[in-house]
């Protein structure tokens, strides 16, 4: 069994407790318009393009029937919409400025890979974080993980969106030490509008999690033209007041870091000219915080 | 942290401050550019005292030379007395550098010369110091101690070479007394001017301190910090030695002392220890374990690190982390670094130090006093002779050699297996070349350098009428660094992977490009591949291989230079000082698509870049693997990003910090330093005159540094 990574970032220290490394799974069930990560949106493998790293030696050219890599005005350029992906070019590349993004590991690399860092997890009270895209399309895989990763008693996390049938995060979940899932908005029209599926399996998920009693945190990216306002705060707010075990609610700023995995990857980003949320507009939101308990 | 009241000696610190930034400022514009230590040091007077031949090569050497140069200096030494500052003296005059030449060209190691220009060694023939003193030794006895102690040996080692060695440790104590003398004059001449009663009180209390200390040894904190400054003040002006101790031990009994008698409250405490550690970055260990394996920190061990916060300066301050560490001492030393950002303190690894030094032979209490107290270096303060840091094989060059042999070898096809073998053996040959010039410095060093100061507070010497050098000291723990780890090891696993394993280049393409220095037709290209191989630092990549072999056949080279009869103990480390700049400017092209003239890697660092992410981590792991394991240190420097470097993730760091020890590290520098501020500053020095940054085991005022090597520290943060 093998299952499809992005990218297993070590020393994550925003992804849980301690010093943790990521696992970042590819594929979502999501379009958050806004994403960080738009290389975990689909599940095949993709070239990426680092034009900062080109030094237009023009190499690649040969291995690219497809055009997708082509000459403008005496550079090389890469066009997106064209690309096979059949990644004959990238061997050609010695300034790696083209990489594929997606690589299959089966459960056993990927735990050793990970538990190089096992004294740093140790020291710091850290562990293992499952992130994505969307862990739970991959389930049988992160399940075959989880179980090694528990077994050398190492901290599992899992960050998902909880966008799935309950049953499979309830199999996931004997193996998890904690879960950070994502609460975007309370309205569901808006909600289908920027992520392209509604809230109901999300919220019913967060209930069904609250339940059990499981160590949760919930978190909210706050973002411009999406919740930004006191009205879709205080709306979550409510809703997350009234839950029994959470552990821990958080906002999430947005921050515009993203674009230059826009532009690698040659899709178009939505939030390309939307500016970072300012500390002022966030310590406005931990005034509705407070006022539900919430901080 | 801050105390919650105001520090009462904060306008007479912050003084301090200001005085230090403008006189450093002044020894930027009268000397120029240093790439080294700030020492504390100020400018000589412009008129001031010159050295005086004893050769007619026109420099000064043995007990004569010194002793006539360093006695007559302190005879007409400048004075330095401040009535903001608790104690006298500053540092001016480096007259180990005002010689024409460093060795006794009576003493010829002509048969050495070779091989030392082959492979580009810095030998350690002629140099000094680069071991420690026994600050303990020195504030029990103090300066009529010494002399007594010399007088008592001297009637029992009766050769006229043993009087005269003596007779030259005499005049040595005595020309120090006179330049303490002076001070007291010049103390009581401010005493008369000084019209604000606070600081005329100072100076009546310095003036007492430094009649108490003129002879007899100190009894308070006040006195014992003046007299550690006055010996080290002396021990610098002699020959740059900068070693210090164990501070906080040191310290501890006259402060508790103070304390019981009502001497002393906590902020005279700390105004004392500010002005002790702005007077020179002296190497000192705070905390670790006592003989017996339990913590020595104290109440002290908390006011030294409160005072180094107060001045903030170029410090260089250990902190020992060890199982048994006083964890509260850990945080509070993390937390200063977090919230200065001004590369102090450092962390010394216990486990490995003690373990790795055990296998010399020694004893566990033994190897817990061997403490953090130079650049790189640890020392058992006042036992052993080290030449610590002095010593450098250039292993950058030595593959160097071995490959330009190879291909030039028509016999038979050129492989890595070749190479490494080629390597191996020019390295043995390197080995054995500086421990030779180590034996050979052992043998003369004393008609070259005698350490006059240094013999006083080490255990030996004066008892046998040796110097240090000579047969004195009680071990000789000879240290022989390896320098470009990274540099060898990327580029014999860029040569294993691109031509053996993808023949994507042949040995012919490779060699054309190094000889080109990767510039003509295809260069650029071929060079990136090289440089994006498997690399050291990575975690287990091809080069992290080859940097566990290098570790390996280094480490045996160097042990097997052992010579048990003689006591000559040989110990292998990592690290490449600020050597890094001029061993990369004798180098071409390496295959690791490193430019010609470049600077070789960074001591045990991997090479800048080695990684995309993680590299605090990827590094911690790495540097703790190649540990060659008998004592000494192949240090961590580490560019610790300034966002993570919050108070919030001070747990964090600290995690990162003892796993590396966890894992067998020995050493850890940490520079904390915004991206964009550094970049200013190298674009404009002068502008950011306070801004301080850790080279390797050092600190250095970064506008004192040369644009070559201000460039090397901001691609090493660049690149971080």
């Amino acid at each position: 069994m093998e299952g499809r990574i992005t990218s297993i970032q070590r020393m994550s220290i925003h992804d849980g407790p301690g010093i943790r490394s990521t696992v970042f799974l590819k594929g979502c069930n999501m379009r958050c318009q806004w994403c960080h990560n738009p290389e975990t949106f689909s599940r095949e493998p993709e070239l990426e393009w680092l034009s900062g790293k080109c030094i237009n030696c023009q190499e690649c050219l040969p291995f690219c029937s497809s055009g997708a890599l082509h000459l403008h005005a005496g550079t090389v350029q890469f066009n997106k919409s064209k690309c096979t992906a059949c990644f004959k070019c990238i061997d050609a590349c010695y300034a790696v400025a083209l990489n594929t993004i997606g690589s299959d590991y089966t459960p056993q690399v990927l735990f050793d890979e990970v538990m190089q860092d096992k004294v740093f997890f140790d020291q710091s009270g850290g562990g293992v974080t499952f992130s994505g895209g969307e862990v739970i399309l991959q389930t049988e895989f992160v399940l075959e993980c989880l179980k090694l990763f528990k077994g050398a008693n190492i901290h599992t996390a899992l960050e998902t969106n909880l966008l799935a049938n309950s049953d499979k995060y309830m199999q996931l979940l004997p193996y998890v030490d904690l879960v950070m899932a994502d609460l975007k908005l309370m309205d569901n029209a808006s909600h289908k509008k920027w992520t392209a599926a509604g809230n109901e399996v999300v919220i019913s998920n967060i209930k069904e999690l609250d339940k059990t009693g499981k160590n949760y945190w919930l978190r909210t990216p706050v973002v411009p033209g999406v919740n930004h306002s006191q009205e879709a705060i205080e709306a979550i707010a409510v809703f997350v007041s009234g839950l029994n075990h959470l552990q821990k609610f958080e906002l999430l700023p947005f921050h515009p870091l993203a674009d230059s995995k826009y532009k690698n990857l040659g899709i178009a980003n939505p939030f390309e000219n939307v500016k970072a949320v300012s500390d002022t507009d966030l310590k406005s939101y931990q005034k509705i915080l407070l006022k539900y308990n919430l901080v | 942290m801050e105390p919650l009241k105001e520090f009462k000696y904060q306008h007479r610190v912050q003084a301090l401050r200001n005085k230090k930034l403008e006189q450093t400022q002044n020894k930027i514009k009268l000397e120029g550019l240093l790439d080294e230590d700030d020492y504390g040091r100020i400018a000589p007077p412009e008129d001031g005292w010159q050295s005086k031949a004893n050769h007619p090569d026109g420099s000064f050497y043995g007990l004569d030379g010194w002793t006539d140069n360093f006695c007559d200096l302190m005879q007409n030494h400048s004075v330095y007395v401040d009535a903001n500052d608790a104690f006298a003296g500053r540092w001016m005059y480096f007259m180990s550098r005002m010689r024409a030449n460093k060795w006794n060209p009576d003493y010829p190691y002509t048969d050495l010369q070779d091989d030392i220009d082959k492979y580009d060694i810095i030998c350690g023939i002629g140099d000094d110091a680069h071991f420690a003193p026994d600050y303990q030794m020195g504030v029990s006895l103090g300066w009529q101690g010494l002399l007594d102690k010399i007088q008592k040996y001297r009637a029992i080692n009766t050769s006229d070479e043993q009087q005269k060695f003596y007779d030259a440790h005499e005049r040595t104590i005595r020309s120090i007394q006179v330049w303490i003398s002076h001070h007291i004059e010049e103390i009581e001449r401010k005493i008369e001017v000084e019209n604000d009663p606070e600081l005329k009180g100072n100076l009546e209390e310095m003036l007492q301190v430094n009649k108490n200390i003129l002879s007899a040894p100190p009894q308070t904190l006040r006195e014992a910090c003046q007299w550690i400054i006055w010996y080290h003040l002396a021990s610098r002006t002699y020959n740059r030695d900068g070693a210090g101790g164990q501070i906080d031990t040191l310290l501890q009994p006259f402060y508790e002392k103070d304390l019981a008698d009502g001497r002393i409250d906590h902020d005279k405490a700390v105004y004392y220890l500010a002005c002790f550690l702005i007077n020179d970055p002296i190497y000192w260990q705070l905390g670790g374990p006592d003989k017996d394996g339990n913590e020595q920190a104290s109440d002290i061990s908390y006011l030294i690190l409160e005072a180094g916060d107060k001045i903030n300066t170029s410090l260089n301050i250990t902190v020992r982390v060890h199982d048994g560490m006083d964890q509260e001492l850990f945080k509070r030393s993390v937390a200063y670094l977090i919230k200065n950002k001004n590369a102090w303190p450092r962390f010394s690894g216990d486990k490995a130090l003690v373990e790795g030094f055990m296998k010399n032979g020694f004893d566990a209490a033994t190897a817990r006093q061997r403490i953090a107290v130079g650049c790189n270096w640890m020392s058992l303060p006042g036992q052993e002779y080290t030449m610590n840091d002095l010593v450098k094989v250039n292993m950058a060059r030595v593959f160097e050699v071995a490959y330009n042999e190879m291909l030039d070898d028509q016999s038979k096809d050129n492989t890595c297996n070749d190479l490494w073998e080629r390597f191996e053996a020019h390295l043995a040959i390197a080995v054995h070349t500086v421990a030779n010039g180590i034996r050979h410095h052992l043998k003369y060093q004393k008609y070259n350098e005698p350490e006059l100061i240094l013999n006083l507070l080490s255990h030996g010497p004066l008892e046998k009428g040796l110097d240090v050098a000579d047969g004195g000291a009680q071990f000789y723990n000879l240290s022989i660094d390896g320098a470009g780890l990274a540099v060898v090891a990327d580029s014999l696993a860029a040569l294993q992977q691109r031509i053996e394993q993808e023949q994507k280049v042949s040995w012919d393409e490779v060699d054309y490009h190094l000889k080109d220095d990767f510039e003509g037709a295809d260069g650029e290209r071929i060079r990136l591949l090289l440089k994006n191989s498997e690399r050291y630092g990575q975690g287990n990549s091809l080069a992290d291989g080859w940097a566990d072999k290098i570790k390996d056949v280094f480490t045996a080279l160097v042990r097997q230079e052992t010579d048990e009869k003689k006591g000559h103990l040989f110990i292998p480390g990592f690290f490449s000082w600020a050597n890094t700049v001029g061993f990369g400017k004798a180098l071409g092209a390496t295959p690791n698509g490193r430019k010609s003239k470049m600077p070789i890697s960074h001591g045990a660092n991997p090479n800048p870049g080695f990684t995309a992410d993680a590299a605090s981590l990827a590094m911690a792991g790495a540097i703790a693997r190649i540990q060659p394991g008998y004592g000494n240190t192949a240090p961590m420097q580490w560019e610790l990003d300034p966002s993570l470097a919050k108070e919030e993730h001070a747990e964090l760091i600290g995690s990162i910090i003892k796993a590396h020890f966890e894992m067998g590290g020995t050493l850890i520098n940490v520079n904390i330093m915004d991206k964009e501020k550094v970049l200013e500053a190298h674009k404009d020095p002068a502008k950011y005159p306070e801004l301080v940054v850790r080279i390797t085991g050092f600190t250095a005022y970064f506008s004192m540094l040369t644009p070559e090597f201000r460039q090397l520290v901001v691609d090493r943060i660049l690149e971080s």
